[in-house]
């Protein structure tokens, strides 16, 4: 083994997105360690207004896939370097429309994946996080 | 120099659900040291979803993960962080029984949780592994 590896935050460059420091929470939005990047569970949170957005679960997936891509691009990476991504619905009758908004963002090569449904906070129908590689 | 990123695609049905279900997500993702291996379910030799007990599927499940792992030339002896989803918690030990049989020395780090799994499964494995 080389050196020690290196561990910095990850913020989005879009403030209203960077859901931890606004709400006070004890989480960073990602940390980079070495050429991988972990990005917390993320929900469906507008861009414009930091609010939520609990529409239809296929326009919460879509916000929240699209806030993951403003947060790999802020760290240098983009959606097609995930290379494992959980999902966690609020309700588990929610997987096939999941799958079919996955196919818009995930043409080829899709990420390793899991998804399972459990207890969410603050009424989120979804909540996703990731493992990608930097570019 | 950017580490690569590659898709590890059983082609045999019995190991690899994704092309059976249609599902969007690749079975597995080598990256640099590592290999994460997508969340399974028990499936039969066909692809197709089996239905048991817990100790049957968690059988099943960790018998193909070992096969995925086995294609990307590494094992479950080089797991190193499991997660298990089970549908009920009352369960843990049933799994777990199981579970052992598959890991006698040195077992990977390791979350179980109770969560609602797709398509009626009881069981759901996930890890990430060296290459």
């Amino acid at each position: 083994m080389t050196g020690q590896l290196s561990r910095t935050v990850i913020e989005p460059t879009n403030p209203r997105l960077n859901v931890s420091r606004n709400a006070n929470l004890p989480h960073s939005p990602g940390i980079r360690v070495g050429e991988y990047i972990f990005l917390s569970g993320m929900g469906p949170v507008d861009p414009a207004t930091g609010g939520r957005n609990l529409g239809p679960i296929a326009d919460q997936i879509r916000q929240t896939l699209r806030n993951m891509e403003h947060m790999l691009a802020s760290a240098g990476s983009g959606l097609d370097r995930i290379v494992k991504i959980n999902v966690v619905l609020a309700d588990i009758q929610d997987y096939d429309e999941m799958n079919r908004v996955w196919r818009e963002f995930f043409p080829v090569d899709p990420p390793a994946r899991t998804t399972c449904a459990l207890q969410l906070s603050n009424g989120n129908g979804v909540e996703i996080e990731c493992i990608a590689l930097s570019l | 120099m950017a580490l690569q990123r590659d898709v590890i695609a059983p082609k045999d049905p019995a190991v690899d659900m994704s092309p059976n279900l249609n599902l969007p997500l690749s079975p597995a993702i080598q990256a640099g040291e590592f290999i994460f291996v997508s969340g399974m379910v028990a499936i039969d030799a066909t692809g197709e979803r089996m239905h048991g007990t817990v100790a049957a599927e968690t059988r099943q499940i960790l018998a193909a993960m070992a096969r995925v792992l086995e294609l990307a030339g590494s094992s479950l002896a080089k797991a190193v962080k499991v997660n298990v989803l089970i549908y009920s918690m009352l369960e843990y030990n049933n799994m777990n029984e199981v579970y052992r049989e598959f890991f006698p020395v040195d077992p990977p780090a390791r979350t179980v949780c109770g969560a609602k799994l797709c398509g009626g499964s009881k069981v759901e494995i996930e890890c990430v592994a060296l290459a």
